[in-house]
C-alpha cells in the first residue's frame, strides 16, 4: 500500500474507477436482481406480465426435471474431480521426476485443449463418437476390442459418463499447471530427505507431496465444482439435453424454459435457484476447506 | 543390483512412453480435424485414418462460400481483439488501485469482482437478454463486446493484482515524489513493468473471448453479428454428412487460437502458475 499523501485524488477516483465498475455493474450486478424481480413475474416476454409471487419457484421445485439436472450436474463434477484432478495428480507428480524426458513439451501439449472452446471441443467430440466415422470405433477395433463399442451419445445410461469425457479431456492440463505449481513451492530437500528415507513412487505421492499440496488441491476442487456449475456449451453442441433428458443440466435446464418455451418469469426463478445453489456449493466447499487448515 | 537396475530403467521407459501417449493424445484429435478437413469425402468414407493423398482445398472454398464464414471470423476478430483491449486497460487500472492504495470501498469493490468470477454465467443469460432488450443493446456491433468485458474483468483483475503485489511500492513513491502524476506513474513506469503478465493474462482473454458461445447464442440472431462459435452449430446442421467440410469449418475456428498458442505458450502457461501460486 502507498502512503496515504500520495492517495489520488476524489476527482480522480472517480475518472479511473467509474467506468469499469458502471459497465461491471450494468452486466453482472444488476441482472441479478433483475432476475430476482423477474422471477416473480409469469411473464413470456410480451407487454403482458403477471405478478405470481413465489408460484415460479414452487413449479420449479416440483418439476422433477429440475432436480434430475441438479442430480446431473452432481454426477459431472463428481466424474470431473475423479477424471480431471486425479489424472492431473498424477501427471503432475510424474512430471516432477528427474527421469522424464521432454517436460516442458509435455506441460504445453497437454495444456492445449484448456485454451480451446468448449463449442469445438463438443463437436471434435461428437465426431470422435461417431458410430462410422469416430475415432474411438477405429481404436477399439483396431485393438480388437469390438466388445466395448457402444452407443455413445444415444445410451441414457452411461450419457454422463461420455459427455463428461471431453470435458476431463479439456481440463486435466489446466489443473496440472495449478498442481504442477503447488508442487513447485515444496522445497527439494523435503523431497529428496524423503527419497533417502526409502519414500518412493506411491508412496512420495500419498504421504510426502500430497499433504504438502493440499491447499492447492483444495483449490482445484473449488473450482472444479464452480466450473462444472456452469456447464452448458459442449453438452448442448453434443446432445442438447437429450437422449431424452438424460443430459440435462441446471443451465441448459434454464436456457430451454426461456428461450424454447418462452417462459421468461420461469426461467429467471431457475437462474436465481442456480445462483443461490453454485454460491451454496461453492462457499460450504470454501468453508470445509478454511476449517480443515485451521484444524493443521 | 544390476536386475534391479535394469527394472528400474524399464519402469522409467514405460512412464516416459505412458506420458508421451498421453500427450498425444490430447493433440492427435485436433490433427485429425486438420489433416481430415483436407480430404475429400469418399477418401475420408473409405479410410477415416490415413492422411490426405493431396492438398484438397475444396472444403474451405466450400465452407467460405457457402455461408458467411469470412464475416463471421471477422465478427468474432473485432469482438475479441476490442473486448481484450479493454479488459486489459480497465482491469490494470482497477489492479493498480487496489494493490497500491488503502481507500474506502476497497474491500466492496474487491468482493464485488470476486463475486463474477463465483457467479454462473449461465444464470445471468435470462436476464442480461431481457435487459439488453429493453435498453435497445439487442443486436448490434457492440453488444457481445459488454458482456465479454464484464466477465473477463474479475480473473484479469485477479491475476494482474497478484502480479503488481510483487512490484515495488517504492518505485510508485519515488516517481510521485519526483512529482510524475498518477497516470504518468501508472501507465509508464508501472505497466511496462507488469509487460510478462500483460502478455500472458491478454492472449488468455482473446482467447475467451474468441471461443465465447453463450452470450452470443443469446443476444445475437442477426446474420450480421454472428461469430464463429455460432457458425459451427449451423455448419453441423447444414453438412451433417460432410464431416470433411465441417472439419474445414473446425479448423477456421480453431486456427487463431493454435497459432497464438504455439507463440505464447510458456508465457500463458507461466502466468496461469504464477498467479495460483500467488493467489
Amino acid at each position: 500500500m502507498i502512503n496515504d499523501s500520495l492517495k489520488p485524488s476524489k476527482r480522480q477516483f472517480l475518472l479511473f474507477l467509474g467506468i469499469p465498475v458502471i459497465w461491471y455493474s450494468f452486466v453482472v450486478l444488476l441482472p441479478v436482481f433483475g432476475a430476482i424481480r423477474y422471477s416473480f413475474f409469469d411473464w413470456s416476454g410480451g407487454p403482458n406480465m403477471e405478478a405470481v409471487g413465489f408460484a415460479n419457484y414452487m413449479d420449479i421445485l416440483q418439476d422433477d426435471l429440475f432436480w434430475r439436472s441438479l442430480k446431473n450436474n452432481l454426477v459431472i463434477i463428481l466424474y470431473c474431480i475423479i477424471g480431471q484432478i486425479g489424472i492431473a495428480l498424477v501427471l503432475s507428480a510424474l512430471l516432477q521426476s528427474k527421469f522424464i524426458k521432454f517436460k516442458k513439451i509435455h506441460r504445453s501439449v497437454i495444456f492445449f485443449p484448456v485454451v480451446l472452446s468448449s463449442v469445438v471441443i463438443g463437436f471434435v467430440w461428437t465426431i470422435i463418437y461417431n458410430k462410422d466415422y469416430g475415432l474411438l470405433n477405429w481404436l477399439l477395433s483396431t485393438l480388437n476390442l469390438d466388445f466395448l463399442i457402444h452407443p455413445y451419445l444415444d445410451d441414457p445410461k452411461t450419457i454422463l459418463l461420455f459427455v463428461s469425457i471431453p470435458l476431463i479431456w479439456k481440463y486435466i492440463g489446466y489443473y496440472m499447471v495449478l498442481l504442477l505449481s503447488g508442487m513447485s513451492t515444496i522445497p527439494t530437500s523435503v523431497l529428496e530427505m524423503s527419497e533417502i528415507d526409502g519414500a518412493t513412487g506411491w508412496r512420495k505421492l500419498v504421504y510426502i507431496i500430497f499433504p504438502l499440496i493440499k491447499s492447492t488441491i483444495i483449490v482445484c476442487i473449488m473450482l472444479c465444482i464452480a466450473g462444472n456449475m456452469k456447464i452448458f456449451d459442449h453438452i448442448l453442441v453434443m446432445t442438447g439435453g437429450g437422449p431424452g433428458t438424460s443430459s440435462m443440466v441446471l443451465a441448459i435446464y434454464a436456457y430451454k424454459q426461456s428461450f424454447v418455451k418462452y417462459k421468461l418469469g420461469y426461467g429467471s426463478a431457475a437462474s436465481v435457484l442456480i445462483l443461490i445453489i453454485s454460491l451454496g456449493i461453492v462457499l460450504t466447499t470454501r468453508y470445509i476447506a478454511g476449517r480443515e487448515k485451521s484444524d493443521n | 543390483m544390476i536386475i534391479n537396475h535394469t527394472l528400474r530403467k524399464v519402469g522409467q521407459l514405460i512412464i516416459n512412453m505412458f506420458i508421451c501417449i498421453f500427450s498425444i493424445s490430447c493433440v492427435y484429435p485436433i490433427a485429425w480435424i486438420f489433416y481430415s478437413s483436407l480430404k475429400e469425402s469418399s477418401e475420408f468414407n473409405r479410410d477415416i485414418i490415413a492422411l490426405p493423398q493431396s492438398l484438397n482445398f475444396d472444403n474451405y472454398i466450400k465452407a467460405f462460400q457457402n455461408s458467411n464464414l469470412a464475416k463471421y471470423s471477422f465478427n468474432s476478430l473485432f469482438n475479441a481483439t476490442v473486448s481484450t483491449t479493454i479488459i486489459i486497460i480497465l482491469a490494470f487500472i482497477l489492479a493498480y488501485f487496489i494493490s497500491r492504495f488503502n481507500f474506502k470501498g476497497r474491500k466492496i469493490l474487491y468482493i464485488m469482482f470476486l463475486f463474477g468470477m463465483l457467479v454462473p454465467v449461465h444464470a445471468l443469460l435470462i436476464p442480461i437478454f431481457i435487459q439488453f432488450k429493453n435498453a435497445g443493446f439487442f443486436n448490434k456491433r457492440f453488444t457481445l463486446i459488454l458482456p465479454y468485458v464484464a466477465f473477463g474483468l474479475p480473473f484479469t483483475l485477479f491475476l494482474l493484482e497478484s502480479y503488481l503485489n510483487g512490484v515495488p511500492k517504492e518505485l510508485d513513491e519515488a516517481a510521485m515524489i519526483d512529482g510524475s502524476g498518477l497516470s504518468r506513474t501508472m501507465f509508464t513506469i508501472i505497466l511496462p513493468l507488469c509487460k510478462p503478465m500483460l502478455v500472458a493474462v491478454g492472449i488468455l482473454s482473446f482467447f475467451g473471448n474468441w471461443n465465447e458461445f453463450s452470450f452470443a447464442l443469446v443476444l445475437i440472431n442477426s446474420d450480421k453479428y454472428k461469430t464463429v462459435s455460432l457458425a459451427l452449430q449451423s455448419f453441423s446442421g447444414q453438412y451433417a454428412t460432410d464431416y470433411p467440410t465441417q472439419m474445414a469449418a473446425m479448423v477456421v475456428a480453431i486456427a487463431p487460437v493454435l497459432v497464438l498458442y504455439l507463440i505464447f505458450n510458456k508465457k500463458i502457461i507461466e502466468g496461469m502458475a504464477e498467479g495460483a501460486v500467488k493467489g
